[in-house]
């Protein structure tokens, strides 16, 4: 598992309201950040950090909706829980289209309002988790040579050293050598992972030249 | 006895009886001197009449010197008469003319005994028959003038003066009545006086040879004079029948009129009362009149008659008094009634009295609390009408504190599951769900106090409080609708009084209104809600939207009954809110503001309880 706390926001105008769900997230173990409006929110949240906002659709200022536009502008990849005190399906179906996690009603009961928050935590992580593989292959993509790039293109392609020697236009002694310099800068044990990777970084898809 | 000695007795009799008729009217008047001054005439007339016959008839010059001498007697008594009557009557003529005239005559009086045989001859010698027209003889005188003569001449002269001057002056005071007078007493007496006195003067001087002739013209003075005191006399009969008239229209307009009439002496009895008195009081007239005007006011009401300077018996003009509610009067059996009394003084020759017009207002009070029911009752079905409008915010209201108190209570449970339990949260979490289930509490009683129906009540209201309290209910509906509402309360504002549910079910309204007027704009939908101590003790709160305003035609109609923007709704939101607002005794209106939005204004009298 992640050694990051997993981390709750809370945005609610209504102080009664805001203190004892927050109460009740803490109770379920959570950390609670909590705001009063949309706008203390967006200016003293952590981004870099995995975690989910329970957010209430009714307030005065910028709503929740208005709230979620202005999350998606900035492309957070921050899963929503909506509470409202009436479900109205218009505004749930919006919410929803614009990727809320969840829309509960209000009073919320506490198996419901945990489920979801566990449930967005997860996703956060996983989001998190996959935006860093994504960023480390990145990374190592960045570190090969020219001919090392040509070279894992053709293995990602599927074709023999000998094929990709010609296609190059030198040796096939040569391919083993880039290919190994390749297993070693991407991190692969076998070929078989090598290829996994070049298709994660989305190089395998194309046919090469 | 010839037709002349006829004629003389006649004028005699008649100047005698008109005497006698004046003096009866003066006995009775005792205040018409000028009744007595003509008395005196008419007496001195009748006497002078007589002394004139016994000259005529003297048949000696010694006989006819002494009635001569003794005629001056009446007719000192018939000019001193004319003097004072015009001087007095009329109130006019000199008063040195007057005393000049008479001193001359008294003087003439004095030398008509103590000179010659009398004031106009020094001697007669003889007695001359003169032949009258129609064969009627009689005797005239023949001798010597007395030169003292002149003295009463010039008396009559100064008479003449007195006269003429006066009847100018009387002449020139205008009006008919004195235009008249000045021309029968004033042209009758210079004429006669003029010509008896000029004869006499041309006999005694010898220049004529006849017989003065002095009676015909007193008698026509007398005649005259008369004529004078008789048309006042007539005068003051049609006056009494005016009078009279003029009593009776105002007994029939007194009896007309659809109010209680009472007229109360300064004793404070009642001195004249009409039939609608009659009625309303439930007395027989005869036992009204005489009575105290107390005895129609409950005792609760009187006050000790010390206690009442009447300041409105000096007043000069009439008065309202207990236009309020709390004017009551007594019937004889014991009932009492509400009334509105207007008094005026009435100031008249036999003293002040006073005019009170009661009017009895049981059935318009009763009008008038069938009209408050039946606004209140409207008052409190729109007032239900709203509340539907309002559900959702009402039930957010409500769902908030139950949120906290769910979410508390099983924050509470969780915390007491784990182990060890988390007993040291527990307190606080306790004091929170109380307070969250005070606050739904006083969700639901604001709920039912404005849905339940009752008898509006006068209690101080803080507008300001009224404002939070009104806009906190409505937050879920603003918020629903984006409009942003922005309170702008003036702090220290005094409070109004008046029943605390239809108020606020008035600002409600024109919060909504001006919601309402906003639904068709995408942006700006921003309204404010304002408090302002207006001058004069009264109290305004305002609600400004920027919706597109009203057009200026509508800014009154639009508190017409049935008028409505609306697709649902009656129109009849504002048109009760104004009457509410009417009776809290304030007012309600529209202004336009260019280039958008309206306010509505709701004006109170600033008051407290009590």
């Amino acid at each position: 598992m992640d050694a990051w706390a997993p981390r709750v926001y809370l945005v609610d105008d209504d102080p009664d309201v805001r203190k004892a769900i927050g109460r009740l997230l803490e109770s379920a173990g959570l950390e609670v950040a909590s705001f009063a409006s949309a706008q203390q929110f967006l200016d003293g949240y952590d981004r870099s950090a995995p975690a989910c906002l329970v957010l209430d659709l009714a307030m005065p200022g910028l709503n929740g909706l208005e709230l979620q536009a202005a999350l998606e502008r900035e492309a957070s990849p921050l899963p929503i829980i909506f509470l409202t005190g009436r479900g109205d399906i218009a505004t749930s179906v919006q919410a929803m289209k614009h990727g809320a996690a969840d829309f509960l009603t209000k009073p919320v009961d506490d198996a419901a309002l945990l489920a979801a928050v566990h449930d967005a935590l997860a996703t956060s992580r996983s989001r998190h988790r996959a935006g860093q593989e994504r960023a480390d292959l990145a990374q190592r993509l960045a570190a090969l040579t020219g001919r090392e790039r040509q070279v894992l293109e053709g293995i990602a392609a599927g074709r023999l050293n000998k094929q990709i020697a010609a296609a190059l236009g030198t040796s096939e002694k040569t391919i083993k050598f880039h290919r190994g310099n390749l297993m070693r800068k991407m991190g692969a044990r076998v070929a078989a992972d090598l290829v996994k990777l070049a298709e994660r970084a989305g190089l395998g898809s194309t046919p090469a030249p | 006895m010839n037709w002349v000695e006829t004629v003389w007795i006649g004028m005699c009799a008649a100047s005698l009886a008109l005497g006698a008729i004046h003096l009866f009217v003066w006995f009775k008047q005792k205040t018409g001197y000028a009744h007595l001054l003509f008395f005196a005439l008419a007496v001195s007339a009748t006497a002078f009449g007589a002394f004139e016959l016994a000259m005529m008839r003297s048949l000696s010059p010694a006989s006819y010197a002494t009635a001569l001498r003794w005629a001056h007697v009446p007719l000192a008594l018939f000019v001193l008469s004319i003097v004072w009557f015009v001087y007095f009557h009329f109130g006019a003529g000199k008063l040195w003319l007057a005393l000049a005239a008479c001193g001359l005559r008294l003087a003439g009086l004095a030398l008509n005994f103590v000179t010659g045989v009398n004031v106009n001859f020094r001697e007669v010698s003889s007695m001359d028959p003169v032949t009258f027209w129609g064969g009627a003889v009689v005797s005239g005188p023949v001798g010597v003038a007395n030169p003292w003569a002149i003295v009463p001449q010039m008396g009559n002269l100064l008479l003449v003066a007195f006269v003429v001057d006066a009847a100018v002056t009387l002449w020139r005071r205008g009006g008919a009545d004195a235009r008249r007078r000045a021309a029968v007493v004033g042209g009758s007496l210079v004429v006669c006086i003029a010509a008896v006195a000029g004869f006499a003067a041309l006999i005694t001087l010898g220049l004529v040879h006849g017989l003065t002739i002095v009676m015909p013209g007193v008698f026509i003075v007398v005649v005259a004079m008369g004529y004078e005191l008789g048309w006042d006399m007539i005068m003051a009969a049609q006056l009494a029948t005016q009078l009279r008239a003029s009593e009776q229209r105002f007994r029939a307009v007194v009896e007309a009129v659809p109010s209680a009439i009472l007229v109360v002496d300064e004793q404070g009895l009642i001195t004249l009362a009409n039939q609608q008195a009659e009625a309303m009081f439930g007395y027989p007239r005869a036992e009204l009149i005489g009575q105290a005007m107390d005895r129609l006011i409950p005792e609760r009401f009187q006050r000790p008659v010390a206690d009442r300077p009447s300041p409105w018996m000096a007043g000069p003009q009439g008065e309202a008094v207990g236009t309020g509610p709390d004017l009551l009067a007594r019937r004889k059996d014991g009932r009492e009634f509400p009334v509105e009394a207007m008094l005026a003084p009435l100031q008249t020759g036999t003293g002040a009295f006073v005019l009170a017009s009661v009017l009895d207002i049981t059935e318009r009070r009763r009008l008038e609390q069938a009209t408050a029911r039946q606004r209140d009752e409207l008052a409190h079905l729109s007032r239900v009408a709203m509340l539907g409008e309002l559900s959702g915010s009402l039930a957010h209201e409500l769902n908030q504190p139950l949120t906290a108190i769910l979410s508390n209570a099983q924050a509470a449970q969780r915390f007491m599951a784990l182990s060890p339990p988390r007993i040291d949260k527990l307190p606080e979490i306790l004091v929170d769900i109380v307070k969250a289930d005070h606050r739904a509490g006083s969700v639901i009683q604001r709920l039912r106090a404005m849905l339940r129906k009752e008898e509006p009540t006068r209690q101080a209201v803080d507008l300001n409080a009224l404002v939070e309290d009104s806009m906190r209910l409505l937050r879920s509906d603003l918020l629903g609708r984006h409009v942003r509402a922005q309170p702008d309360l003036e702090a220290g504002l005094p409070p109004v009084v008046g029943d605390r549910n239809q108020l606020q079910q008035v600002l409600l309204n024109l919060v909504l209104n001006a919601c309402d007027a906003m639904d068709g704009q995408a942006t700006d939908r921003r309204l404010t809600v304002r408090t302002r101590q207006s001058d004069q003790g009264r109290v305004e709160v305002s609600v400004s939207d920027h919706g597109p305003g009203i057009p200026e035609a509508d800014l009154d109609r639009l508190f017409d009954p049935f008028v409505t923007t609306k697709a649902q709704g009656l129109g009849l939101g504002l048109t009760i809110c104004r009457s509410i607002v009417q009776a809290h005794g304030g007012r309600l209106w529209a202004t336009h503001h260019a280039p958008r939005g309206a306010t509505l204004h709701c004006e109170l009298p600033a008051g407290r309880v009590g």
